[in-house]
């Protein structure tokens, strides 16, 4: 297992202009060949500290790390290693499945043989090859999502970020995923993941952190959060706490 | 430089309908793509042979040396104006800002991709225009081959300038915008006061050349151009590198035109992401309490719900309001400087007498109202969140009644405004103000009706980008293009005819008009309603 600390975040706060901070100094490390399960309320600040994390959300306190660069001083080199999976995945809706992967894979430089063995491992996975020649308007939210994961994939990225990635997959591909997510995280991936259901970040994750009201309240490895209870006792038990 | 290509091939590539027509299954989009180019052919035809019958006009006048200033002015002013209303939307707060920014894409290079895009996708209405300008001209002035290929290279770089003013003024509004909590608000306001401001100039343009005492006559018309071109200079630099092959000016137009753009996506790059993140944010103050809820009727709530979607969206407040914007600053400007100064400042001070214009004042207020009808393009806003009509125990006719009494509310108040206004400052009698408010109503219902059956039958889901729809659409198009036409005639009409008949007799016989046609576009609407299902 890698020891090296891909993601670094230090003191981030991010407010929208309203007097509560949306996230209020958060800090945490991902590990290479972590599966860090990022839980907690509707609104609790999970997607705001992720947008910052990917560099679409600007921020002014604090820093964070991908791979030893700063997001805010060095968002290219940061990018290049980072692959992004929104909860709501916006596609361009009128290029074909194909058409999107391929410009993906041109974006991050992938050579034509790559491109194509990936494409089709993934896209064989989650069953979806023969839909690819369509218009990615006609796809369902899952496909949609499927075409999403695979794009974050086809450049084999250091650190995977994903947003509710378990949201609108039928249970086949939350298999398949979580499988993925396995096998990424044994070649030295970070896996950084946020997440409502937390049967799958018990059994998927190796550390956790819980974030209410923007502060992180909790976080460490799964052993030392549960305690042996389940993550759902420990996960209100600290809820009431705080 | 390759990253740049891919991303705006990819642009194009996803909003173009060669690429839905090639791969998408559904006949009945196919069909519509195809109405959509048809349509599109149809609008750049008209607008070549108004260009081409232009042209003739100067041929004809022996004023054709003063077409490569014209046509450098048109292009300028139909791009800058354009682009004003297009930065927020293409520019800034897009859709598709997340998946881009998570890319390895640097921030000044999707800023500069949008910007490229945005004129790419506007350059066939430029190169309609220019071309059909170079063949007019070129039958007058017979001008040597690299006249035409100059004027050709140079078309393309036409739009550049006043594009960059565009954005960059979109782009500072944008930036003082995102300061603020309701950042939305703030921008559609300044989005306003600037485009309130850019028609203002016409005047203050107006007001420089008759400091200089050039007189507006026909026959001075090419001095007048020269003076343009020495006002704006890209103007000018186009008519002497087509007319005189000036290398300087061949230089200057190009030159000027790739530094700005460096310059300006420096700039633009630097806060690019600190706006899109502040305008795509919503401040949460979570202080509500539950008090006061009201209930509503089913059409009075959709009307509700579309007052709402307009003014959570810039690009909505801006395009869907200009137009009562405008007629409240006609109104009020008119009961300041007089009615009669206004007619004298249109008309430059020609002879008229303010009061065979009166009969006219309903259709000029509804020039500015009927510029855009919200009908015409709300169906198709619903976009991805047509589900929630669709599941709702709502009869279709019902939507369409809200959507209906939503633009009503939103014309007829300012309509009645801008007429009354008109009417006191032209001092026309109380019995004829009150007709022409009720022909004003009348045609408010007849724009709200007939722009709600383009936006029926030229419904369009699948957008991108709202803009799609609200200012660039099929439905909208159709509806905008022949009511502005047709109201730029009928004031000529009720004048000429208010001349040889009674004003109330006249009146009353367009209230007539404009109802039974009001009545026949609301009947097709329920049809439609019930027809296609929407």
């Amino acid at each position: 297992m890698n020891n090296t600390g891909i993601l670094e975040i230090k003191h981030y706060s991010k407010s929208y202009g309203g007097e509560k901070k949306a996230a209020d100094d958060v800090s945490l490390t991902v590990m290479g060949g972590d599966i860090y399960g990022f839980i907690g309320h509707n609104g609790a600040g999970k997607s705001t500290t992720i947008r910052a994390v990917v560099g679409v959300l600007d921020f002014t306190e604090g820093e964070i790390y991908i791979d030893g660069h700063s997001v805010k001083e060095e968002p290219m080199e940061c990018k290049r290693v980072t692959a992004y999976i929104p909860d709501n995945p916006d596609l361009y809706e009128n290029l074909t499945g194909i058409q999107y992967l391929n410009f993906v894979a041109d974006v991050f430089d992938i050579s034509a043989a790559d491109r194509e063995e990936r494409i089709k491992k993934y896209a064989d996975t989650f069953e979806i090859t023969e839909a690819l020649g369509d218009l990615i308007s006609s796809y369902s939210h899952g496909m949609k999502q499927k075409v999403a994961i695979i794009s974050a994939l086809i450049h084999e990225p250091k650190l995977l970020v994903l947003d509710e990635p378990f949201v609108g997959l039928d249970p086949k591909a939350a298999f398949t995923l979580k499988e993925i997510m396995h096998e990424m995280c044994e070649k030295g991936t970070a896996i950084f993941f946020s997440t409502h259901v937390l049967d799958v970040a018990e059994k998927l994750c190796n550390k956790v952190a819980i974030i209410k009201k923007g502060k992180i309240i909790a976080s460490g490895t799964m052993e030392e959060l549960t305690e042996g209870h389940s993550l759902e006792e420990a996960f209100l038990e600290v809820e009431n706490e705080k | 430089m390759k990253s740049k290509i891919i991303l705006l091939k990819t642009m194009l590539r996803s909003t173009s309908l060669s690429n839905i027509y090639k791969y998408t299954k559904d006949k009945k989009k196919k069909k519509k793509v195809i109405a959509s180019c048809i349509g599109l052919f149809c609008l750049y035809a008209m607008l070549m042979g108004y260009s081409i019958a232009m042209c003739v006009g100067y041929g004809k006048l022996n004023i054709i040396d003063g077409v490569p200033v014209m046509c450098a002015l048109i292009i300028s002013a139909f791009s800058f104006i354009s682009t004003i209303f297009k930065t927020n939307g293409y520019l800034f707060n897009f859709k598709e800002y997340d998946m881009l920014m998570a890319l390895p894409f640097e921030a000044r290079t999707v800023a500069a991709c949008k910007f490229m895009y945005m004129y790419m996708k506007s350059l066939p209405w430029y190169l309609s225009i220019s071309f059909a300008m170079m063949i007019g001209y070129g039958y007058f002035a017979r001008p040597s081959i690299i006249g035409y290929v100059l004027w050709i290279i140079l078309t393309f770089f036409l739009p550049i300038i006043p594009m960059l003013f565009a954005a960059f003024i979109g782009f500072l509004i944008a930036r003082v915008s995102s300061g603020f909590r309701k950042s939305n608000f703030i921008q559609t306001v300044l989005t306003f006061i600037f485009v309130i401001f850019c028609f203002s100039l016409q005047y203050i343009i107006d007001a420089i050349f008759e400091d200089d005492k050039v007189e507006v006559v026909l026959t001075k018309t090419s001095e007048m151009m020269d003076q343009a071109g020495n006002v704006y200079f890209p103007a000018g630099w186009f008519s002497g590198a087509v007319k005189e092959f000036t290398v300087s000016d061949i230089l200057l137009l190009i030159g000027v035109s790739v530094l700005l753009f460096s310059v300006v996506f420096h700039i633009v790059g630097n806060s690019y992401r600190r706006i899109n993140s502040s305008l795509k944010s919503h401040a949460a103050m979570k202080k509500y309490k539950m008090t006061g809820q009201k209930k509503r009727s089913v059409v009075n709530a959709i009307a509700f719900k579309e007052f709402r979607r307009m003014t959570g969206s810039t690009v909505y407040m801006t395009n869907g309001a200009m137009g009562e914007v405008l007629a409240v600053l006609l109104g009020i400007v008119t009961l300041v400087i007089g009615f009669d100064n206004i007619i004298s400042l249109i008309t430059k001070g020609a002879p008229v007498d303010s009061a065979i214009l009166q009969p006219a004042i309903p259709f000029i207020v509804y020039f500015f109202i009927g510029m855009v009808a919200t009908t015409a393009f709300t169906p198709s806003l619903e976009g991805k969140n047509y589900w929630i009509l669709q599941s709702l125990p709502i009869d279709k006719k019902t939507v369409a009644k809200g959507k209906m009494l939503f633009n009503m509310y939103l014309t007829v108040p300012f309509m009645t405004f801008g007429i009354l206004c008109l009417c006191i400052s032209a001092k026309v009698t109380v019995i004829n103000t009150i007709l022409y408010i009720i022909l004003g109503a009348a045609l408010c219902a007849f724009s709200t009706a007939w722009g709600c059956v383009c936006g029926i039958r030229h419904m369009r889901l699948d957008w991108e980008n709202e803009i799609e729809v609200i200012k660039q659409s099929a439905a909208v198009a159709i509806y905008m293009f022949p009511n502005m036409f047709v109201v730029m005639g009928l004031i000529v009409l009720v004048v000429i005819l208010g001349m040889h008949t009674d004003h109330r007799v006249l009146t009353l016989i367009f209230i007539l008009i404009a109802s039974i046609l009001a009545g026949l576009s609301y009947l097709r609407v329920m049809a439609l309603s019930n027809k296609k299902g929407w």
